[in-house]
């Protein structure tokens, strides 16, 4: 994968190649292996590249026609040889083996309806420098970004945010109702990003630029129908789905290697990768000393099976709190969780170990009904259809018993859950998560929190208003499904946690799991093949078992989680921590009130953390010091050895 | 409501007002927190707090709160709490009130 970025004005005039040559000089971490410009009257662009294919010819931008077309393109189609022939059937003439070829001449020959036929994950833009016109267009699911800004009747627009910052002309504003969305979903839902004035395009959709004006316009929109009984060949049809999907992922002119969690989705990428691959798998994969987070036995069992190459990354207290400032520069957003600091050094260490690209197991708990949210929806329903049950919420201690070892019984969990809202509202699944926002808000500096409360803008109400059309008629898991998609997988997983992790070491996330076809064909299954009573990913189970020994088909799930509370506040704890934490710094960022702040750090180092909420709060608190000083304070990149780097010597402040 | 159960009633509200402020409020010691104002809905307390809770109430008050009473209606607001421990529908042990 590759960094792309540009300019596009609305009139004739020039472009400033030393403002493209500065967006691309902070995006050399997602393209380290090349990096060019195309200048003309209305339209600049820029390229950093991660040579995957065809690396003597693939260099960009990449233009067709005698220069009239040109293209920056960030991604990968896994059905690029097919779309090849056929576009060279109606007489294009390749000149490189590469797939952004078959995009751009993919482009000039069906223009928006190209985009349907790509199998793959993708951000592109397609000048055409004759008219100034710029498309931009972003894969299905979200799994590589693309953001933008209009400023003064000029478009700019990259993988990353920082490159906007970078071009001089787009400011680091606090946009609060984007940081409000991500304390509540730990992750601003496109096209909003925690900016001002800097949004994202959304996946699925694609945008127009045209004299001074951008039209946006979806083009997919996943439909989730269910169905009333589970196909009679589903175990096998999942099965070759799922091969396919990965060996279509294991095309490259570089070393492919998979990130193996130790659980069912990662195992079974890592079992089919091997057994498709004429070379040992590399597999990697983070351990953690403290055994709640850590899966290195499950992890060896699957090295075992699959007889890869595997090489782990330990991850220490020391580590998460020392290279956080880094994953935050990378993150470009607050987080409420630590977990991309472990993903963000073990990208390094593949990097180290010479592989580029890395098939991952995203998507697989969102599509076959994986995560603990789905199973607590089934049992809130089924306490719902007897309210007055008792044995019914006793479920709930089956869910929860780890994370709330003092809960007992029916009545806790009915008290608990029961008030988290009524069935009827289509955010019923995720209200128990949603709420704990609620919380956060009360450590909001006034000013903030009163700026918030004057724009009268509720996240949930935003949300609920942009619901597809179809979602009313979807069953309750799947409406689960699909809020967990919109507000946290594109917006966290895939992004902070995902695609900005890996790049940050130029190593390309595959994610075979939201390959379109496996997506769309589980989107028809009936719930029962996803999740019955407790049991999850059933038919996902079953088809796994045909490569896979029954005890690592039939594992349970395990959160991957990482320390919250330790990394900053325990023995070693970092300097800039305190830096961070000060009232006066606080007082500067202007969204945490210095008293609430000392408040809960004054409790969590006395050790009186109950829950997750305490260590959600401080590590948004630390991570928004972190985003405000190197994105709006314009402080720039941290480095690890020491020492500030100015994020661009032409910022406007 | 009696006289006794209603200082009781009274005693139980304001108890658990200042345990729920230093331990779920300490950052925001002026938040509104009535009789009426909702505990879970709200989100100021969460499902480990509300184990919190019901340990709070039985080692302060000297009740057992029975699984079938941990519900909203009887642990959602302070006055709530006030009348499940005030009344006696918590069962008081025969050692009494701590």
């Amino acid at each position: 994968m590759c960094g792309l970025a540009g300019i596009a004005r609305s009139t004739d005039g020039p472009i400033s190649a030393g403002s493209l040559r500065q967006m691309a000089a902070v995006l050399r971490h997602r393209g380290p292996d090349g990096e060019g410009t195309v200048v003309g009257d209305r339209v600049g662009l820029a390229h950093t590249r991660l040579s995957v294919l065809d690396a003597a010819n693939g260099a960009q931008p990449m233009d067709i026609e005698d220069g009239r077309l040109s293209i920056v393109y960030n991604g990968e189609i896994f059905n690029f040889l097919e779309l090849r022939e056929e576009l060279t059937a109606k007489g294009h003439a390749f000149t490189t083996r590469t797939d952004t070829e078959v995009v751009l001449r993919g482009w000039a020959e069906w223009g928006e309806a190209l985009l349907p036929r790509l199998n793959g994950q993708f951000a592109f833009a397609v000048a055409d420098r004759r008219t100034g016109t710029v498309v931009l267009a972003r894969d299905r699911f979200g799994i590589l970004p693309l953001f933008y800004a209009e400023r003064d009747g000029t478009l700019y627009f990259a993988s990353e945010m920082k490159a906007l910052f970078a071009s001089g002309a787009v400011e680091a504003a606090v946009d609060p109702r984007g940081l409000d969305q991500v304390f509540t979903f730990w992750g601003a839902r496109a096209p909003r990003t925690p900016f001002a004035g800097v949004h994202a395009l959304e996946p699925g959709t694609w945008a127009r630029w045209r004299d001074g004006r951008l039209t946006l316009r979806r083009w997919y929109q996943i439909d989730l129908p269910g169905a009333g009984e589970e196909p009679r060949d589903a175990e096998a049809t999942l099965g070759l789905l799922l091969r396919s999907a990965v060996d279509h992922r294991l095309i490259a002119d570089v070393t492919v290697g998979a990130y193996l969690s130790g659980g069912l989705d990662s195992s079974l990428i890592c079992a089919l990768a091997g057994r498709s691959s004429p070379d040992p798998l590399h597999t990697y994969s983070v351990t953690f000393d403290d055994p709640r987070f850590d899966e290195s036995g499950e992890q060896l069992e699957v090295v075992a099976n699959t007889g890869s190459v595997h090489a782990v990354q330990r991850i220490t207290d020391a580590d998460i709190g020392r290279v956080f400032p880094d994953v935050i520069w990378h993150a470009e957003t607050p987080l409420l969780r630590t977990a991309p600091a472990p993903l963000f050094l073990l990208s390094r260490l593949v990097r180290e170990r010479g592989t580029k690209v890395v098939l991952s197991g995203e998507g697989a708990d969102e599509l076959f009904g994986g995560y603990d949210l789905f199973k607590d929806l089934a049992v809130r329903l089924f306490c719902h259809r007897q309210p007055g049950s008792h044995s019914r919420p006793r479920l709930f201690d089956r869910l929860y018993l780890q994370d709330a070892p003092g809960a007992r019984g029916s009545g806790f969990w009915r008290g608990y859950f029961l008030a988290a809202g009524s069935p009827d509202d289509p955010l019923y699944s995720h209200l128990p998560r949603f709420r704990q926002a609620e919380w956060l808000r009360g450590f909001y500096a006034p000013d903030f929190a009163a700026q918030l409360a004057a724009d009268r803008v509720d996240p949930l109400e935003e949300l609920r208003a942009e619901l597809p059309a179809e979602f009313a008629r979807w069953t309750p898991l799947a409406r689960a499904s699909y809020l967990e998609m919109v507000t946290l997988l594109a917006p966290y997983l895939l992004a902070a946690q995902g695609d900005r992790m890996a790049m940050a070491h130029g190593v390309e996330l595959r994610v075979p799991y939201l390959d379109h076809r496996v997506a769309e064909f589980t989107s028809r299954l009936p719930e029962t093949s996803k999740l019955r009573g407790l049991r999850d990913k059933r038919l996902l189970r079953r088809s796994a078992a045909w490569v896979l020994p029954q005890k690592m088909a039939r594992r349970p799930k395990r959160p991957y989680r990482a320390p919250g509370v330790a990394p900053f506040l325990g023995r070693g704890a970092p300097a800039w921590v305190a830096e961070a934490l000060d009232p006066g710094s606080l007082r500067r960022t202007g969204i945490f009130d210095p008293c609430a702040v000392a408040a809960l750090v004054a409790r969590c180092r006395a050790g009186a953390v109950p829950g997750n909420r305490e260590s959600q709060t401080l590590v948004a608190i630390l991570s928004s010091q972190l985003w405000y000083h190197a994105f709006v304070e314009g402080a720039g990149r941290p480095q690890l050895q020491g020492g500030l780097v100015p994020l661009t010597s032409q910022r406007k402040r | 409501m009696n006289d006794q159960a209603r200082i009781r009633y009274a005693d139980v509200v304001e108890q658990t007002r200042a345990w729920v402020r230093e331990n779920f409020l300490y950052m925001r010691p002026e938040w509104p927190l009535d009789e009426e104002t909702p505990l879970l809905r709200s989100g100021v307390v969460d499902s480990v707090g509300v184990i919190e809770l019901v340990g709070y109430l039985e080692r302060t008050f000297g009740c057992t709160i029975p699984e079938r009473e941990i519900t909203e209606e009887n642990l959602g607001t302070l006055g709530a709490i006030g009348r499940l421990v005030a009344t006696g529908e918590a069962r008081v042990p025969a050692q009494g009130v701590r």
